[in-house]
C-alpha cells in the first residue's frame, strides 16, 4: 500500500554546498500573522516571527493553483 | 481564523466578532441582538446568568405570574453563574495558589546549610505572578500577552512564574530581596491566574477561546490535561469495621509532615493499639496510662462510661495491663519505648532512651493529626478512649461497623490538593539541591572572593518547573515522602465533542482497585443521591468506580476550624479539657467532633445543631461547614474540612420555604443572586452528613412540619451528559447509562474556536442542529450551542430485510443534501531539532521536481499547499535531516513526509511556528469530508446505536400524505425488549413542536406532558398516538398500518466504516516470527484464532487447518538430519558430517525459531523422523 516507488531523491541534495546558500538567500514565501492577519514574508533560516506584531504564530496562504472538489 | 491579542485593534475586534458569529451558527441570531442591545446599557460579562437579565427569562416575560413551586429552578442558572460547571477544580486551584502555597512556605520557612550553622535563608512570602512565557520571564514589568490558544498551537506550557520573597545571610549580613523567581506553575484555564478570567464572551472571542469552554484543565507541552478528581476514604476520622469478625478501628492521619494509619483492634476480647513504628500491639490500658490516665476507674468511665454491658466487656483489659505490672506513666512510657522501631540506625551505640523515645513517639508519630502541646496528651487520650469505645460499641451490637462505601466518609481529591502534594516535594528538593550546592561552597576554607548565596538559587529553577510539568503531562505523581506512587492521574481532556470534555471534568476517579470481586463499591449508594449522577458510568471493567458529578454539586475546600470552635463555646459548648472521665459518658451529654476531634460536650444537642445552623446562615462560619448529629454514638460531628462533596438545598422553616415569589423576582430582574440566596440564609448547601441528618421535601407540596429543606430541582441528580437525555424517567435504566458513554461518542460542534484549533484527532459536524426536544439541562450546559446531532424523521417500520439487528435505514437524498456529514481534521506536526553543532533539521523545497507526481501537491517552500488535495504516497514536507549532526560534514539524509491513507484528504492549514525551546514547529492540518456511508453508527439519545444497513433511494421511500419522508427508518424490535420509553415520548413531542413551530422540554421528571403532545397533533389533524398513514413507495400503495413516525434527535457516533475497513491478502511479515502483522495499521492480516481453530479441528478439516496456521503464514523449509534430529544446512549435516538422512520438511517459522530459542539456552531438542507412509 505504502510501498510507493520513491527512492530517487537521496542522492538530490548531497555534497553540493551551492545548494545550501541558495537556500538561504532564496526567495521569500508570504505567510499569515495568527493575530494581526498581517503578510509575513519569510525567508528561509528567518525567525518566525510577525513583523508588526511579534506574534509567533503563522499560517501559509492558501494556493492560488486550482483546486478540484468532488462533489457529493 | 485567528488569534488575538490582549488589547485587540480595531481590526481584531470586529474579526473576532465575526468569528463568534459565525460559530454560533445561524440559530442563535436573536441572543446576538439581545446582547448588543444590553451592551449599551452596561457592559456586564455575558454567561448563564446574562439570560436571566434578558427581558425574556427561558420563555418567561419578566412580568409573568412567578409560582414558587416551579420557578424555584431558576436558582439552578444563578448557582452555576456563580460556580459554573467546573467550579470543583477551578475552587481548589484556586485555594491551592491563595492560600496553599503560603502553607506550604510556612512549613518549609528556613533552609540552612550543614557547612556554616550562621548561614539561613528564610522565605518570607510566596506568591505566583500572572502567566507568561519561557522567554519573557526575566522582563521586568511586562505585560505578557500569551493565551491558551498560542499555547495549545506552539505545543508550549501555560504556565505562570512562582515569585518568592527571601531574607538570607551573606557575611553576616540580612539581604532581603524580593519577587525572586524559584519556578514555573502550570496554570489551570479559567482559574483565577488565567487571562480567560471573568472575560465576556467577546474578549473570550479576541483571545482565541471558546466562551463556553468549562476551562479547569491545564495546557502542557500544547496538549490539554485534566487531572481527574480522585475518591478515597476521608482522612483523620475513625473508621469501625470488622475484618474477618475481628473489630477494629482504624484512622488515616493526614497533616503536612506525616501520613500514618492507626488501628484499636480487638483481639481475643482484649483490646490493642496497634501501628506501623510499633513493634507489637500494646494493651490498650497501657497506651491510656502513658497518655497520663492514671486511674483505672478515669480509663474505664473515659472508655465505657456507666453502661455495665461496655464495663463488663472492658474490664478484662486492665487484668491485662495488671500482669505487665504497669501502674506508673512511667513503666508504661518505656513499655512503649521498648517496642517502637528505630527508623534511623544511629551513629554509634549508645542506650536507648525508652522513655523519651516513647514521648516522641506518643507526641509526634501516633495520631499526628491530633494537636497536643508538648506532654499535655489529654486531647490523644480522649481520642483513644473514643475509638476504643467505638471498638466496644462494636463488639456488642454489630450494626455500627462503618460502611466504606458511604459516600459521607468519602473524600474527593482535586487538582488543587494534588498539586499541592507535588508543589512541596519538588520545592523540598529545590531546597535540599540549593542547600547542597552552598555547601560545597562554604566547605571550603578560603573563598576568593565573597559569598553570595543567591548565585545558587536561581541555577535549580529547573526542579519545579520540570518537575510539576512532567508529572501532569505523564500523569506520575511520584512523592518519596509519603511512598506515594500514582499513574494515571492526569488525562488528555478529549475534545471528541463538546459534551465528551464536559464529561472529563466532571470524573471522579476510584482508587479501588478493578480487578478485585467486591460488589460493595461498585454499587450504587442511597447517599450519593445528588451528589454522583446515578446514570453516568462506564460499562465493564471500571463500572461503578468511575463516577461522575451530578449537576449541583460542590466540593469543599479547607474552612478555618478557628471560627468554628468560638462558635460552638459561645453556644454553650464546654471544652473538654475541662470534662472529667465521667461526665464524657454521661447520659444526656453529646460530645462535639470537630473534623473527627472531639473539642467539648454539650447537653442539648438538637438546640445546639439548630443554633448552629443559625450561625451558618448568619455567615459566622464559612458556607460550607457541615454539622450533624450521630444519636449512635451521642456525638455532633462539625466538619471543615476539604474534598466534602455537598450540594445546595432551599431552606425550610416552620413548614415554609424561605425562598418566595418575591425573592425570585428578584432574581429575575437581577437584584439579587446566588451569592445573595446564601448570604440571606434562603439556601444553603449540606454534605452528604448533613443531608443524611435532615428531612428534605421532594416539592413544595410535600413540606410537612419535619421538613427542614426543600429540593431546588430533582433533574439536579443528574449529571451534565445524563441531562442531555429527554424523558429520562421513563427510560430503563441501563440505556440512560448507555447513552451516557454514546453522548461523549457523537459528532458535533467541539467549541466556538474549533477552527482555530489544531488538535491530532478533530470530528466536526457540518449541520449540527439543536434537538426539537430539549431539557433544563441542555439549556444550562449550553449544549443547544453546541450541539452533537440532527433532528432526523423516524419512521418506525420495517422496511427491507436491511434493517435487521438495529441496523437503520437511510433516505439517500438526506444524506445528499447533508444529513449525518461530517469533518475529520487530522493534525500531522514536525518539529525542526536543533543540534548541539548548531545545525537543524530543514526543509529542502529544492527538490521539488515536476516530473514526479507526488510532489505535486508542494508550494515553493517545500510544505504542502494550503487547500491541496493529498492523494495516497503525495509528500506534503520535504524534511531533510543532517546525517551526522556533530560532524561538520554537510551530507543530508530524506526525512520526506508521504501522505499514508488510502482515501484522499485536503489541507486546510498549514502552521509555521516555534516552539518553546525555540525549534521550529509545522503542524499541517488535513481534512476530509464524510458523508453517512453503509456501516456507520448512529445512536438516539437512549443508548439505542445502530449502523446504516442501507442507503434507500428517497423514490422508494414510504411517505405521507403531505409528502413527507422520513430521513431514517428504525425497526420496531428495537422498542420491546429496550423499554425505552422515553425515546417514543421524544418522538411524540418533537412531532407536535414541529408542527407547533415551538420546541418542546424533555426534563428529566417534568418536562411536556403525553397529553398535551396528543392534542397539539389533534389540533394540527394528526393522530394524537403519532401514528401516520403512510405510502409506500415501492408499490405505490397505502401501508396497511399506521406507521409511528417524527422526529428524534440522531447522533453520529465517531466509529466509521471508514477508518475500520480493511482486507488483505498478501503483505509485511513482521521480522522474527515471520507471521503476518498484526492490525490494520500496518496492513496486517486477519488472524484465524483459537476458538475458530477449534471450530476446524472439531469439523476434521485438517489440511484447511494446516494451510491457515502453517502455509498462509510462516511456512519455513527446514533440512534435518535423520540421524542427530538436528536443524542441518543444505542437505548437510554440521553434527554429522555427511548429506545422509539429510531430509527437508516444512514447519511454521515460530517452531524452529523456538528450537533455536531453547538451543540458545542449553535445552536441546532432536526431531525425530520417520516415513508418512511405511511400507510394511
Amino acid at each position: 500500500m505504502s510501498s510507493q516507488p520513491y527512492q530517487g531523491s537521496t542522492s538530490a541534495s548531497q555534497a553540493n554546498p551551492n545548494a545550501v546558500d541558495n537556500l538561504t538567500t532564496g526567495r521569500s514565501v508570504e505567510y499569515v500573522c495568527g493575530d494581526c492577519d498581517a503578510i509575513v514574508a519569510l525567508k528561509r533560516g528567518e525567525p518566525i516571527r510577525c513583523r508588526s506584531c511579534g506574534h509567533r504564530v503563522l499560517y501559509k496562504q492558501r494556493t492560488n493553483r486550482m483546486v478540484q472538489f468532488e462533489a457529493r | 481564523m485567528a488569534g488575538q491579542k490582549a488589547q485587540p485593534t480595531q481590526r481584531g475586534v470586529k474579526k473576532a466578532a465575526q468569528s463568534a458569529a459565525g460559530a454560533d451558527s445561524e440559530h442563535n441570531p436573536d441572543v446576538e441582538t439581545a446582547n448588543s442591545s444590553k451592551r449599551h446599557k452596561q457592559e456586564a460579562p455575558k454567561d448563564a446568568f446574562s439570560a436571566l437579565l434578558e427581558p425574556f427569562y427561558f420563555g418567561k416575560a419578566l412580568t409573568d405570574p412567578i409560582n414558587t413551586a416551579e420557578d424555584k429552578w431558576n436558582l439552578l442558572p444563578a448557582f452555576l453563574k456563580t460556580k459554573g460547571l467546573v467550579k470543583q477544580h477551578v475552587d481548589s486551584y484556586n485555594y491551592f495558589v491563595n492560600v496553599g502555597l503560603k502553607k506550604i512556605i510556612q512549613a518549609n520557612k528556613y533552609v540552612r546549610c550543614e557547612a556554616d550553622p550562621k548561614f539561613r535563608l528564610e522565605y518570607t512570602d510566596i506568591r505566583v505572578l500572572p502567566p507568561n512565557r519561557v522567554d519573557e520571564e526575566n522582563f521586568e514589568h511586562h505585560i505578557s500577552t500569551v493565551t491558551p490558544n498560542e499555547c495549545r498551537l506552539r505545543d508550549m506550557t501555560y504556565a505562570a512564574p512562582v515569585a518568592v520573597d527571601i531574607v538570607y545571610t551573606r557575611n553576616s549580613q540580612r539581604i532581603k530581596r524580593r519577587n525572586v523567581k524559584i519556578g514555573r506553575l502550570p496554570v489551570m484555564l479559567k482559574s483565577n491566574l488565567c487571562v480567560l478570567q471573568g472575560l465576556n464572551d467577546r474578549e473570550m472571542a479576541s483571545k482565541d477561546e471558546c466562551p463556553l469552554d468549562p476551562g479547569g484543565y491545564f495546557v502542557v507541552r500544547g496538549q490539554e490535561k485534566v487531572i481527574l478528581v480522585q475518591e478515597q476514604l476521608n482522612k483523620n476520622r475513625v473508621v469501625v469495621e470488622s475484618a474477618k469478625g475481628l473489630i477494629q478501628a482504624s484512622v488515616t492521619s493526614s497533616t503536612h509532615e506525616r501520613r500514618t494509619k492507626t488501628y484499636v483492634i480487638q483481639k481475643k476480647g482484649l483490646m490493642f493499639l496497634r501501628h506501623n513504628t510499633l513493634s507489637e500491639e500494646i494493651p490498650i490500658v497501657i497506651v491510656l496510662k502513658a497518655l497520663g490516665i492514671l486511674s483505672d476507674q478515669e480509663i474505664l468511665s473515659m472508655v465505657a462510661g456507666g453502661d455495665e454491658a461496655y464495663q463488663d466487656s472492658f474490664m478484662v483489659n486492665f487484668e491485662a495491663c495488671g500482669k505487665e505490672k504497669i501502674h506508673t506513666q512511667e513503666k508504661a512510657l518505656e513499655y512503649i519505648g521498648f517496642r517502637v522501631k528505630i527508623m534511623k540506625k544511629q551513629a554509634g551505640y549508645r542506650a536507648r532512651n525508652y522513655h523519651l523515645e516513647a514521648i516522641e513517639y506518643l507526641s509526634s508519630v501516633m495520631l499526628p493529626h491530633v494537636h497536643v502541646s508538648g506532654t499535655k496528651f489529654r486531647p490523644k487520650a480522649i481520642f483513644v478512649a473514643f475509638m476504643a469505645r467505638r471498638v466496644l460499641m462494636a463488639m456488642l451490637d454489630p450494626k455500627l461497623v462503618d460502611d466504606r462505601d458511604y459516600v459521607g466518609n468519602k473524600r474527593l481529591e482535586l487538582a488543587g490538593q494534588m498539586l499541592a502534594l507535588l508543589f512541596e516535594d519538588c520545592f523540598k528538593r529545590f531546597n535540599t539541591e540549593f542547600s547542597r550546592s552552598i555547601n560545597k561552597v562554604l566547605k571550603t576554607q578560603n573563598r576568593a572572593s565573597e559569598f553570595d548565596a543567591f548565585t545558587h538559587f536561581n541555577t535549580n529553577k529547573f526542579i519545579i518547573t520540570e518537575g510539576l510539568q512532567r508529572a501532569i503531562s505523564t500523569g506520575n505523581w511520584t512523592l518519596k515522602r509519603f511512598k506515594m506512587e500514582r499513574a494515571g492521574v492526569t488525562h488528555v481532556l478529549s475534545r471528541l465533542s463538546y459534551i465528551s470534555a464536559l464529561g472529563m471534568m466532571t470524573r471522579i476517579s476510584s482508587q479501588f482497585e478493578k480487578t478485585r470481586k467486591v460488589s460493595g463499591p461498585r454499587a450504587l449508594q442511597p447517599s450519593q443521591f445528588g451528589m454522583l449522577c446515578v446514570a453516568d458510568t462506564p460499562e465493564g471493567e471500571a463500572c461503578g468506580l468511575v463516577k461522575n458529578l451530578a449537576l449541583m454539586t460542590h466540593i469543599t475546600t479547607e474552612d478555618d476550624e478557628v471560627s468554628v470552635r468560638e462558635v460552638a463555646i459561645q453556644l454553650g459548648m464546654e471544652d473538654i479539657s475541662q470534662v472529667n472521665g465521667k461526665e464524657l459518658h454521661a447520659p444526656g451529654k453529646y460530645a462535639v467532633h470537630l473534623n473527627g476531634i472531639p473539642i467539648g460536650i454539650i447537653t442539648m444537642p438538637k438546640h445546639f445543631l439548630n443554633n448552629f445552623r443559625q450561625m451558618r446562615r448568619m455567615g459566622r462560619v464559612s458556607e460550607f461547614t457541615s454539622i450533624h448529629i450521630n444519636h449512635y454514638y451521642n456525638a455532633v460531628h462539625v466538619a471543615t474540612d476539604e474534598g466534602r462533596i455537598c450540594r445546595p438545598l432551599i431552606v425550610v422553616e416552620n413548614g415554609h420555604s424561605k425562598v418566595t415569589a418575591r425573592y425570585l423576582k428578584a432574581l429575575r430582574r437581577g437584584n439579587m443572586g446566588f451569592e445573595g440566596f446564601l448570604r440571606r440564609g434562603l439556601v444553603e448547601y449540606l454534605d452528604v452528613n448533613e443531608e443524611n441528618d435532615c428531612n428534605i421535601a421532594f416539592g413544595e407540596d410535600r413540606i410537612n412540619e419535619h421538613t427542614t429543606h426543600l429540593e431546588i430541582e430533582p433533574f439536579t441528580i443528574l449529571g451534565a451528559v445524563a441531562g442531555l437525555i429527554p424523558y429520562p424517567h421513563h427510560n430503563q435504566s441501563p440505556r440512560n447509562t448507555y447513552q451516557c458513554a454514546m453522548g461523549k461518542q457523537a459528532i458535533g460542534a467541539i467549541a466556538y474556536n474549533q477552527f482555530s484549533r489544531i488538535d491530532t484527532l478533530l470530528y466536526l459536524m457540518v449541520y449540527p442542529q439543536k434537538p426539537m426536544v430539549k431539557t433544563r439541562t441542555i439549556e444550562l450546559i449550553k449544549y443547544d450551542k453546541l450541539p452533537a446531532g440532527q433532528n432526523a424523521t423516524v419512521a418506525v417500520m420495517s422496511y427491507s430485510g436491511y434493517d435487521i439487528e438495529d441496523a437503520l435505514v437511510l433516505n439517500k437524498a438526506s444524506v445528499d443534501r447533508g444529513f449525518g456529514r461530517c469533518q475529520v481534521m487530522k493534525k500531522s506536526s514536525e518539529v525542526l531539532t536543533s543540534y548541539s553543532g548548531g545545525r537543524e533539521d530543514r526543509i529542502n523545497a529544492e527538490q521539488i521536481s515536476a516530473e514526479k507526481p507526488f510532489h505535486d501537491a508542494l508550494g515553493v517552500d517545500g510544505t504542502v499547499q494550503v487547500g491541496a488535495r493529498l492523494k495516497q504516497g503525495d509528500v506534503y514536507m520535504l524534511k531533510q535531516i543532517p546525517v551526522n549532526p556533530t560532524a561538520s560534514d554537510t551530507t543530508w539524509k530524506d526525512k520526506n513526509l508521504k501522505y499514508k491513507l488510502p482515501d484522499e484528504s485536503y489541507v486546510d492549514k498549514v502552521c509555521i511556528t516555534e516552539n518553546e525551546a525555540g525549534s521550529k514547529l509545522f503542524k499541517v492540518l488535513l481534512r476530509q469530508t464524510r458523508r453517512p456511508e453503509l456501516g456507520d453508527k448512529f445512536s438516539s439519545r437512549h443508548g439505542q446505536k445502530g449502523v446504516v444497513g442501507l442507503i434507500s433511494p428517497q423514490e422508494d421511500m414510504p411517505f405521507n400524505e403531505d409528502g413527507i419522508v422520513p430521513d431514517i427508518i428504525m425497526n420496531p424490535h428495537g422498542f420491546p425488549s429496550r423499554m425505552t420509553v422515553g425515546k417514543l415520548m421524544e418522538l411524540l413531542s418533537g412531532k407536535a413542536g414541529v408542527l407547533d413551530g415551538k420546541l418542546e422540554y424533555g426534563t428529566a421528571f417534568g418536562g411536556s406532558k403525553v397529553d398535551d403532545m396528543g392534542d397539539v397533533l389533534l389540533r394540527h389533524g394528526f393522530s394524537y398516538r403519532g401514528k401516520d398513514y403512510l405510502t409506500s413507495g415501492i408499490t405505490g400503495e397505502a401501508l396497511r398500518f399506521y406507521v409511528f413516525n417524527g422526529p428524534i434527535y440522531y447522533q453520529r457516533l465517531k466509529h466509521m466504516v471508514q477508518d475500520k475497513m480493511h482486507s488483505r491478502s498478501r503483505g509485511p511479515r513482521a521480522v522474527l516470527t515471520r507471521q503476518p502483522t498484526e492490525g490494520r495499521s500496518k496492513d496486517g492480516g486477519l488472524r484465524l484464532g483459537e476458538m475458530e481453530r477449534d471450530c476446524l479441528i472439531a469439523y476434521g478439516t485438517s489440511q484447511l487447518l494446516l494451510e491457515r496456521l502453517m502455509l498462509s503464514s510462516d511456512v519455513h523449509d527446514i533440512d534435518v538430519c535423520e540421524r542427530c534430529g538436528q536443524i542441518g544446512y543444505h542437505g548437510y549435516c554440521q553434527l554429522c558430517g555427511s548429506g545422509a538422512g539429510v531430509s527437508r520438511l516444512q514447519l511454521p517459522y515460530a517452531a524452529k525459531l523456538l528450537i533455536q530459542e531453547l538451543g540458545s539456552m542449553n535445552v536441546k531438542v532432536t526431531i525425530g523422523l520417520e516415513d508418512e507412509f511405511p511400507r510394511e
